[in-house]
């Protein structure tokens, strides 16, 4: 059997559904969208019962990513019961998605939520009251903390019934409901003719393109009579009654001392301020790159000594007893790429997720989106992107999965393109702090992030010109600060970490591979003497240098100690000039992301765009380093 | 200065789009007497200014400048039917047609003053409800009615009165949000650097772009 969760966004709905399912979630796009829902299996008795998160929403009839996904998962999947998931502390609101549940026909088990919050501002609901005018079940949960999840669970299996709980309209609106009804015949819906017919009414195209062509007519001539009447769209007064009724049976269950909740706390102001606010998240940074930097380098530190005993030495034995070249570069090529991940991605990655899951899950990244959203506009970009550029400084990929935030595709791949571009992650910090800024000065290192932080204005406004599209304006509802749950955080990271790995793991493995060999095959070391002409013209570099770069589509992280290799040296300012390290610095910076970002970019926008970005990005690193050096040699 | 011919297709626009949706071109063909392959021109030329957006078989929306201009002579339009018909005794389609000429002419003073000397009527002779003036209000009797969340100060309260979208999607995710008409909002914070507003409503709080804001139209409430 098969149970949905489904309720308005920061209810707590995903910490329900961490409570309720073991291992095995799994999180997927719906086909077609970027919009993710999370799936997991509960036991109960001798059953195993599927469990689907639904996207939140605040309504079904809308027409966003999520409530499409939300509307068509309900759809497709029948699921025997939904739960809806409601903040107890803000009834009201999320009652009105609850009638929604109701009227398309779907057994309902109600969680009250957060009942905690509502208990310390001396208050209480009166569930048995809210139980006969709803007419279903309903469960005080805290989710939190684990209360009424398995009563939860149980009254879902057992007690689920279909509600006979109906939403008055005003006479006029019942009047076209009849109407429409009528018309109807039950083996065409799937869903109550009453609830079909207000959809119809309301004209939402999912409902309308299932009707006949005589009762969709009929309901575009009926929503344009009541607005004839009443000089307002009739999906207004459908809304306005259905928070009306809310409201009534709000004040009707919930305790007297309702209406004082207390104030924002002096928290949620601060972070609200810019006066506060901005330093507030300079300081939250700071604390992210510093726990990275620290953290994540002890972390990486353990885990290399631990492999290096191991592991590494398990390979290296391995490859003294073949002769064969390719076989060797095969062995090397699977110890590095565990070496990689061992030493970038468990320690960096999985400490920034945590993170950034805690950001999300207190409710602070809101925050932060609301404050700089206007200044986020002038670069043609939400509030919301300032995230994934964070994420950028770190590590590409994460960065391009966190465009998950953005609004439209466009806004993703606008953004996807000036974090891969413009946005130097840790590995090209590496390389230009340890050349340019190692051997030429911190000055010259800070100027290429100048022309970098130059580059993202100038491609930010470039792009938002020429992909032409009006950001829609931010709307979106401020959560209270919160704790963040331990078995959540930990649940998002698994799933964004088993996602990472799963992109980014094989082809590591594959590109290694095939460079350990193109090396022991000498391939790479051939390419040298043709192209030292060619680079030394253009770039004034070296022809070595054109293997660094090669190296640095697959892993960045390498192209430095591959420099050291080929030049025969450790002191880079031996055989490069600073002038000439700072083009290749340079062009590094720019040049296309490496081999799993771009694998990235494939799954998230298609390989069209990709590859487009990619060769922007190339073309633009090389003109950019041929300019410098021209710059340069003057 | 706007030409009149443009000014003239604005405001058809307005009143065309007034309860929502957008303006087809064949309505705007009737309602100007003209044929609708010029119309077709015409619109070419306005959304190359920036004055609408248009879509091909789905017809055009006013873009905020648009209406903006739309709104000022639509306004001085139903201002001036009201004078012809209650002061001057002009009846019938011919205070349409007249008036129609004379709003190019009307200066922004002449409109404050015409609109003093009315009593400040709410309503063209028609029927048709007459745009508030987008002036910095100094009219007291103006700022007691409609306006917009973007000019409600921070720490003041409103009702909604009204959800001026273009578009249908649009409606449907703020009424969804909880913008239903009748609703008391507060306006918590307006974010400065061109920020959102942060609006608190039922036991929430809800970040909102000022360009939305302004779609809201509210009454001020104490």
């Amino acid at each position: 059997m098969e149970i949905a969760l489904a309720g308005n966004p920061n209810v707590g709905k995903s910490i329900i559904f961490s409570k309720l399912t073991g291992v095995g979630v799994i999180s997927s796009n719906y086909p077609g969208t970027t919009v993710e829902y999370t799936e997991g299996k509960a036991k109960f008795m001798n059953m195993t019962i599927s469990v689907v998160d639904l996207p939140g929403t605040y309504s079904l009839a809308g027409s966003t990513d999520d409530e499409r996904v939300a509307t068509r998962l309900l759809y497709e999947r029948r699921p025997e019961t939904v739960i809806a998931v409601l903040d107890a502390t803000r009834l009201e609101r999320n009652l009105v998605f609850l009638f929604e549940l109701i009227e398309s026909g779907y057994n309902v088990v109600v969680a009250l939520n957060m009942y905690d919050v509502l208990r310390k501002s001396k208050q209480a609901i009166d569930v048995e009251r809210m139980e006969r005018i709803l007419m279903m079940p309903v469960i005080p949960t805290v989710a939190t903390k684990g209360e009424g999840i398995d009563s939860l669970l149980y009254t879902s299996v057992q007690l689920r019934r279909f509600s006979r709980f109906k939403v008055r309209y005003d006479s006029h609106i019942e009047d076209m409901i009849s109407q429409l009804e009528a018309k109807l015949s039950e083996e065409d819906w799937e869903l109550p003719l009453r609830g079909a017919s207000i959809r119809l009414l309301m004209g939402d195209r999912n409902v309308l393109s299932k009707a006949s062509r005589e009762v969709a007519e009929l309901s575009a001539k009926l929503r344009e009579q009541f607005r004839q009447s009443h000089g307002e769209d009739i999906v207004v007064h459908v809304q306005r009654d259905r928070f009306g009724e809310a409201g009534r049976i709000a004040k009707e269950v919930v305790g007297s001392k309702e209406t004082a909740r207390k104030g924002p706390s002096l928290m949620s102001d601060l972070t609200l301020r810019p006066s506060t606010g901005l330093p507030i998240l300079i300081g939250v940074l700071a604390i992210v790159f510093l726990t990275l930097v620290f953290f994540g380098g002890f972390l990486e530190g353990v885990l290399k000594g631990a492999y290096d005993d191991t592991g590494k030495l398990f390979f290296d034995d391995l490859a003294l007893r073949t002769n064969n070249d390719v076989m060797k570069g095969i062995l090397s090529g699977i110890s590095l790429s565990i070496e990689a991940m061992l030493e970038l991605v468990i320690p960096y990655i999985l400490v920034f997720y945590i993170m950034l899951s805690v950001l999300e899950d207190t409710g602070y990244l809101v925050r932060v989106v609301s404050l700089l959203d206007g200044v986020m506009h002038r670069l043609g970009l939400h509030g919301r992107a300032v995230i994934p550029m964070v994420v950028g400084f770190g590590c590409n990929v994460p960065a391009i999965l966190a465009t998950r935030a953005m609004g439209s595709r466009r806004e993703r791949l606008i953004l996807a393109t000036l974090i891969t571009i413009a946005v130097p992650c840790s590995a090209q910090t590496a390389i230009i702090v340890g050349s340019v800024g190692k051997y030429a000065g911190p000055l010259w290192a800070l100027l290429i992030y100048m022309i970098l932080m130059g580059t993202l204005v100038v491609l930010g406004i470039a792009l938002h010109k020429t992909i032409k599209f009006e950001p829609t304006g931010l709307m979106v509802e401020i959560p209270d600060i919160r704790l963040p749950s331990v078995k959540q955080t930990a649940t998002k990271t698994y799933i964004r970490l088993k996602e990472f790995l799963t992109i980014a793991f094989p082809l590591l493995v594959v590109g290694s591979i095939v460079l350990e060999i193109l090396m022991a095959e000498n391939i790479l070391q051939k390419l040298i003497g043709p192209a030292d002409p060619v680079m030394m013209a253009v770039f004034g570099l070296p022809g070595f240098t054109l293997v660094g770069l090669f190296f640095g589509l697959l892993r960045k992280e390498m192209a430095l100690q591959m420099l050291f290799v080929l030049a025969g040296t450790s002191d880079l300012a031996a055989v490069l000039a600073p002038d000439q390290m700072f083009v290749f610095a340079l062009v590094m910076a720019v040049f296309m992301p490496c081999l799993a970002a771009f694998a990235v970019m494939m799954k998230e926008f298609g390989i069209k765009s990709s590859l487009m970005v990619a060769g922007a990005s190339i073309s633009l690193a090389l003109v950019m380093g041929a300019v410098a050096n021209l710059v340069l040699s003057l | 200065m706007v030409a009149e011919i443009t000014e003239q297709y604005l405001k058809v626009m307005y009143k065309l789009t007034e309860r929502g949706g957008s303006a087809k071109t064949t309505d705007i063909a009737t309602e100007m007497g003209i044929a609708p392959a010029s119309v077709t021109e015409m619109l070419h030329k306005l959304a190359s200014r920036g004055y609408i957006r248009h879509t091909a078989y789905k017809g055009a929306v006013l873009t905020p400048r648009g209406r903006k201009i739309a709104r000022k002579i639509a306004r001085k339009h139903r201002l001036l039917e009201r004078f012809l018909n209650d002061v001057v005794g002009v009846r019938g389609t011919s205070g349409h047609e007249q008036a129609c000429k004379m709003e190019h002419a009307l200066s922004d003073e002449a409109e404050r003053n015409l609109c003093k000397i009315l009593n400040h009527p709410k309503e063209c002779p028609h029927g048709r409800k007459i745009p508030k003036c987008d002036r910095p209000i100094t009219c007291a009797r103006c700022t007691e009615s409609h306006t917009s969340l973007a000019d409600i100060g921070e720490g003041d309260s409103a009702v909604v009165s009204h959800v001026a979208c273009e578009s249908r999607d649009e409606l449907c995710e703020m009424l969804a949000m909880g913008f239903v008409p009748g609703c008391r909002v507060k306006v918590e914070k307006k974010v400065p650097m061109g920020g959102p507003i942060i609006v608190s409503f039922k036991g929430t709080k809800v970040a909102i772009a000022r360009e939305r804001g302004k779609i809201l139209h509210v009454t001020r409430a104490f």
